[in-house]
């Protein structure tokens, strides 16, 4: 916290400010990638309770379906950190 | 990120792991061809996935297999029906079959390569008189131009094969859904080729974003210890730092070689097949 509070210039809080902010940002891409995530495993431990010899299939499925989701955390990242950067 | 780093007593900087610099500097005109870190990373990498196949594949096989041919056969059949069979129509499964294959197994050991400490890096240290470079992880594929290159790959193999196996008028028609009306073309068109190049990015960036974040994550982590100076946060940050790692080895590494692959055997599959 003294690392955090030493920052007492203009410069220094715009620089905290930015520092939050991207804290922030990707915790809210985070969000959202959870909540599928989550529907993405739940659905397949639903499907596969139902229809068990079809996991073969949906394994697949799955594991891209789990990438698809986890990549928009670091489409995210990625825009949080060209606008750290750039701003 | 950068304000806690700066303002640390120590000079600790997660990104300078990521700085590639020249080491034997190559210049063609306009075109910087400099041998670097992630130039070392790639070749290792394409020397340990000939070797990877070569001992996998290539010798001593027999009707009666052993541990070796059985994890090859596994391989080859996981590939075969996960990612080939599923997204390729069986007429170009002779071509693309191997290509995708050996996409997954580059992407992979890259990938893997990434994770071992390896003593290629920027650093020198100095070991009883000689100059040693000092351990580090890094992964080639943690650079967007390795990962926008291998997405370029598959970009031009879609429209190549895609104009080859349908012709120049077929193929672009099929980009357009059947039975839009007139007036709205002036829509789609823009939106169907934006769509194309987005691949590109998408593919390129979901590889690159996961390994640079996971690379990170470990260096943050055990970063914090240096930050914050003290040693009571050596168990936390080691322990989060060892939890992150072996989710890294153990899914992500093979799950985006997979992903990888799989995108591009459905993006060929789909411009050789439209109607699919």
């Amino acid at each position: 916290m003294d690392i955090l509070l030493a920052q007492t210039t203009d410069a220094g809080l715009a620089d905290l400010g930015k520092a939050i902010a991207f804290g922030v940002g990707v915790g809210l891409g985070a969000v959202g990638a959870g909540i599928g995530i989550g529907n993405i495993f739940g659905s397949m431990i639903q499907a596969v309770a139902r229809q068990p010899e079809l996991r073969g299939e949906l394994t697949g499925i799955q594991w891209l379906g789990f990438a698809l989701t986890e990549a928009v955390v670091f489409y995210a990242l990625l825009g949080g950190l060209l606008a750290f950067v750039l701003v | 990120m950068s304000v806690l780093f700066a303002a640390a007593e120590s000079d600790f900087d997660p990104q300078h792991e990521f700085i590639l610099e020249e080491w034997i500097p190559l210049h063609l005109g306009p075109l910087d061809l400099s041998v670097n870190k992630a130039v070392a990373y790639i070749w290792l990498g394409g020397l340990l996935t000939i070797l990877l196949g070569i001992w996998l594949m290539r010798f001593g096989l027999s009707l009666r297999p052993d541990r070796r041919q059985t994890t090859g056969e596994a391989i080859y059949e996981a590939v075969q029906e996960q990612i080939a069979e599923s997204s390729i129509p069986s007429k170009a499964l002779h071509i693309w079959f191997p290509y995708v294959a050996s996409l997954f197994l580059f992407i992979w050991v890259l990938n893997i390569v990434g994770f071992v400490p390896l003593p290629i890096s920027n650093d020198k240290f100095d070991a009883f008189g000689v100059e040693l470079p000092t351990l580090g992880i890094y992964a080639a594929t943690a650079n967007l131009s390795v990962t926008l290159a291998l997405a370029l790959l598959t970009f031009g193999a879609t429209h190549v094969e895609g104009i080859r196996y349908n012709g120049v008028v077929r193929y672009f028609k099929s980009w357009i859904p059947e039975g839009a009306p007139k007036p709205l073309l002036a829509l789609i068109v823009p939106l169907e080729v934006i769509s194309q190049f987005m691949r590109l990015i998408s593919l390129s960036v979901r590889l690159f974003a996961n390994m640079l974040a996971g690379h990170m994550l470990i260096l943050v982590m055990l970063g914090l210890i240096f930050i914050f100076s003290a040693w009571w946060l050596v168990p936390f940050s080691v322990g989060f730092g060892l939890v992150i790692y072996l989710f890294e080895v153990g899914i992500v590494v093979t799950i985006q070689a997979f992903v990888f692959a799989l995108l591009s055997g459905i993006y060929i599959g789909a411009a050789i097949e439209p109607e699919h």
